[in-house]
């Protein structure tokens, strides 16, 4: 086997392969899709649409500072202290 | 290159594309189709250009081998997410009428080869490509070109030695 011997056999392959290939057919143009960036900002715009409304229920309702009380105020109730309060007699 | 023009240089290597797209997927004639109508269609809307950096035949193969190679890349994740793996991993069988003896002996031990070394001593024996444009085609250094061309052929004499007489 020698150089010779694998081009005719490659030749030969080339001649069985080719005698049976299919017709050319260009296809025809596609409708041109949107560009991906576009895309991609519907979709941001959608997602943002759909979360913020989600994300305003999740919130809790801000107290004022004058009516809000801090959880641990009992603390400072303390025995006695209603005594304090008052000037001594 | 104006358009009307790529295009009918194209369509005049229609023949050798398609022999080209058959060893890029695998001799799967069906395939080989697909990927050609894929490479057509980035021609028509400009996805591929040529750029003349190299010849026509040279970049059409280029074009041909990474589409061919981004649609087996799609096909493989499309079979493993449907769990299709193990049914797929079957090599292609390859229809002993459409060659003579000769051919198919020689399909047999170029499927044994490395990709590569098969890829380099196709385009160079069966598309009469030079190595500096196959090179090209594949796109890999000359010298990695040289090597695979070297290693291929002496493998692929060997194994064809003795099987085809003439």
């Amino acid at each position: 086997m020698n150089d010779e011997r694998l081009r005719d056999a490659f030749a030969e392959l080339r001649r069985m392969e080719t005698e049976r290939v299919p017709p050319l057919r260009w296809p025809a143009p596609r409708r041109r899709a949107l560009p991906r960036f576009a895309v991609a900002g519907i979709v941001l715009l959608l997602g943002t649409l759909t979360a913020v409304p989600l994300l305003r229920h999740r919130t809790p309702p801000t107290q004022s500072i004058t009516t809000w009380r801090a959880p641990t105020d009992f603390l400072l109730e303390t025995p006695g202290r209603e005594l304090l309060k008052g000037t001594a007699p | 290159m104006q358009k009307e023009e790529l295009e009918r240089e194209v369509a005049g290597l229609h023949a050798a594309s398609f022999g080209w797209a058959l060893s890029c997927c695998r001799r799967d004639r069906t395939e080989a189709e697909e990927v050609l109508q894929d490479v057509y269609v980035k021609i028509l809307e400009g996805k591929a250009r040529f750029d003349g950096r190299s010849s026509l035949k040279t970049w059409l193969f280029a074009v041909i081998r990474r589409t061919a190679a981004a649609r087996g890349r799609r096909r493989m994740l499309h079979d493993l997410l449907l769990a299709k793996w193990a049914r797929q991993q079957e090599p292609p069988v390859i229809d002993p009428p459409e060659h003579s003896d000769v051919a198919a002996i020689l399909l047999d031990a170029l499927q044994k080869l490395a990709m590569r070394q098969r890829q380099v001593l196709e385009l160079v024996f069966y598309h009469d490509l030079t190595i500096e444009q196959a090179s090209a085609a594949l796109n890999m250094s000359i010298g990695s070109a040289r090597v695979h061309y070297q290693r291929g052929k002496k493998q692929l004499l060997a194994r064809l030695d003795g099987r085809i007489d003439r």
